[in-house]
């Protein structure tokens, strides 16, 4: 399966951070869901993909290109947090603006979603709600007959009806085998919703970067007092933490680790749980 | 560089009444206090006042970070900006001049003479002003790209006022006085299409986030 989006060894050092050497692909037809705390460097990761900002080291390949051009950015969308439209603009006045970047524009599916997400067509952005600012911006991504959607943090913010409709809408977008989708959230609630694959970052690295079924249905955790902790198999654990109450073990195969241990209380993990005990976690 | 090129020109339509209640005002009192015709070197530097909006607005909507991830180079942004800058100083020109012929129509003393000499001057300063304020525009956050907007006026009246000493070094300015302001044009052009190239060079390296 070819890749619509490949960062390999991505690196920008900063005085009080670095992204060091990040690596992962987002392959075609597939939803990737980019995680991490806030300052993880998912933002810095796409940032950098994007010639936002320069990279120091690495390669990035967006649809098969290493160079992002005019054609390439043609075929990507891209949605951040906020509309970034200029607010003094209405959304028939900004359909007049992009026709005029984007060769592929298509006015009839700009007004179409202007329609569906029931958004004014002469209401200027400043008057707009930030679930209204983001539906307009997730209707100008798709009108230009995207390839590629990046979106980075575009969830962060709305009430859950809102997010509910841009997840669906995304859902719908990656029908189509040769569309994909990259999504950095801190709502893993979302990316366990609709993404094939997660890749999570911290502290700028690459942690990992597995299928969702594999890490909500194999993952695990332990539930277990100091007694059954102390006679687990150490290779068993990927990290651990102390409650109040119990121990907290995050492992990688929770059947056989049911089987292995049949008295241990072994429960599936979410991702956030995932997440929260590889960065707070002990190794 | 047409799509960015409306929504300046959107912005700049959503401020011009502002600009055309200041030109009006500005020409009302200089008809009283000074020659009509001077509406001509303050008309262009009022009329650039939008771009500096639109600058402001693009930062604050933070629609410089969107459009990167638009098929528009950064060559492309700088170069609309530029050219919007020069379009409205136009623009302002022209407006003056029209008040200005209305005003001779109606029996003010304009004369072709001090339309050509005040246009420059205005040109003059719009562009030295514009040429060190555009490329800061892009080195500085907003705040601080505001007060070099507003001294870069004062600049671009200084360096007027240095290259015609200069200029009177060589030929008497009394005397060639249009010839004088016309040099004064020409170095300013020029000073504005380096300034351009290095806005370009600015931006290529800057991070946008």
């Amino acid at each position: 399966m070819a890749n619509a989006f490949m960062v390999s060894g991505l690196t920008k050092t900063y005085q009080d951070f670095v992204l060091d050497h990040v690596s992962f692909t987002v392959p075609n037809g597939c939803i990737v869901g980019l995680i991490g705390e806030n300052g993880a460097g998912k933002s810095t990761t796409i940032n950098a993909a994007l010639g936002l900002i320069q990279k120091e080291d690495g390669v990035v390949s967006i649809l098969g290109r290493e160079e992002l051009d005019g054609d390439v950015k043609e075929q990507i969308g891209v949605v951040f947090d906020g509309s970034n439209y200029p607010e003094i603009l209405s959304p028939r006045k900004l359909n007049r603006v992009m026709k005029n970047i984007y060769r592929t524009w298509d006015e009839q599916v700009y007004f179409g979603l202007l329609k569906q997400f029931s958004l004014p067509y002469d209401k200027q952005i400043k008057q707009f709600s930030k679930g209204m600012k983001m539906k307009l911006a997730i209707s100008a991504a798709f009108s230009h007959h995207s390839r590629l959607l990046i979106l980075d943090e575009a969830t962060s913010g709305l009430d859950p009806v809102v997010r509910d409709d841009i997840l669906d809408m995304l859902l719908d977008f990656v029908q189509d085998e040769g569309h994909s989708i990259l999504v950095s959230s801190h709502i893993t609630s979302d990316l366990e919703k609709i993404a094939d694959h997660i890749v999570f970052i911290h502290e700028g690295k690459v942690v990992f970067e597995k299928p969702k079924d594999e890490l909500t249905e194999r993952y695990g955790i332990i539930k277990c007092g100091a007694a059954q902790f102390d006679a687990l198999d150490r290779t068993d654990i990927i990290s651990y933490r102390k409650m109040d109450y119990e121990w907290q073990i995050l492992v990688s195969d929770r059947e056989r680790m049911q089987k292995k241990y049949p008295k241990a209380l072994v429960v599936p993990a979410t991702i956030d749980e995932i997440m929260l005990l590889y960065i707070k976690g002990e190794k | 560089m047409k799509g960015v090129l409306v929504k300046d020109l959107y912005i700049a339509r959503s401020n011009i009444l502002v600009t055309i209640v200041s030109l009006a005002v500005l020409g009302f009192g200089l008809s009283f206090l000074l020659e009509t015709s001077a509406l001509l070197v303050l008309a262009p530097v009022a009329a650039t006042t939008a771009a500096f909006i639109s600058i402001t607005s693009d930062a604050s909507s933070k629609w410089n970070k969107n459009v990167i991830t638009m098929p528009v180079s950064r060559n492309q942004i700088i170069g609309e900006k530029f050219l919007f800058y020069i379009l409205l100083a136009v623009l302002g020109l022209l407006t003056a001049l029209i008040s200005c012929v209305i005003l001779a129509c109606f029996g003010m003393d304009i004369t072709l003479y001090s339309l050509c000499l005040y246009s420059s001057i205005g040109i003059s300063a719009t562009l030295l002003a514009g040429g060190i304020s555009l490329p800061c525009a892009y080195l500085f956050d907003p705040e601080k790209s505001q007060i070099v907007f507003m001294m870069s006026f004062m600049a671009g009246t200084g360096i007027i006022t240095g290259l015609v000493l200069l200029i009177n070094l060589v030929l008497s300015v009394k005397e060639n006085i249009l010839l004088a302001f016309g040099i004064v044009l020409i170095i300013s052009a020029i000073c504005f299409f380096i300034s351009y190239r290095i806005a370009v060079k600015v931006y290529q390296k800057r991070g946008i986030i």
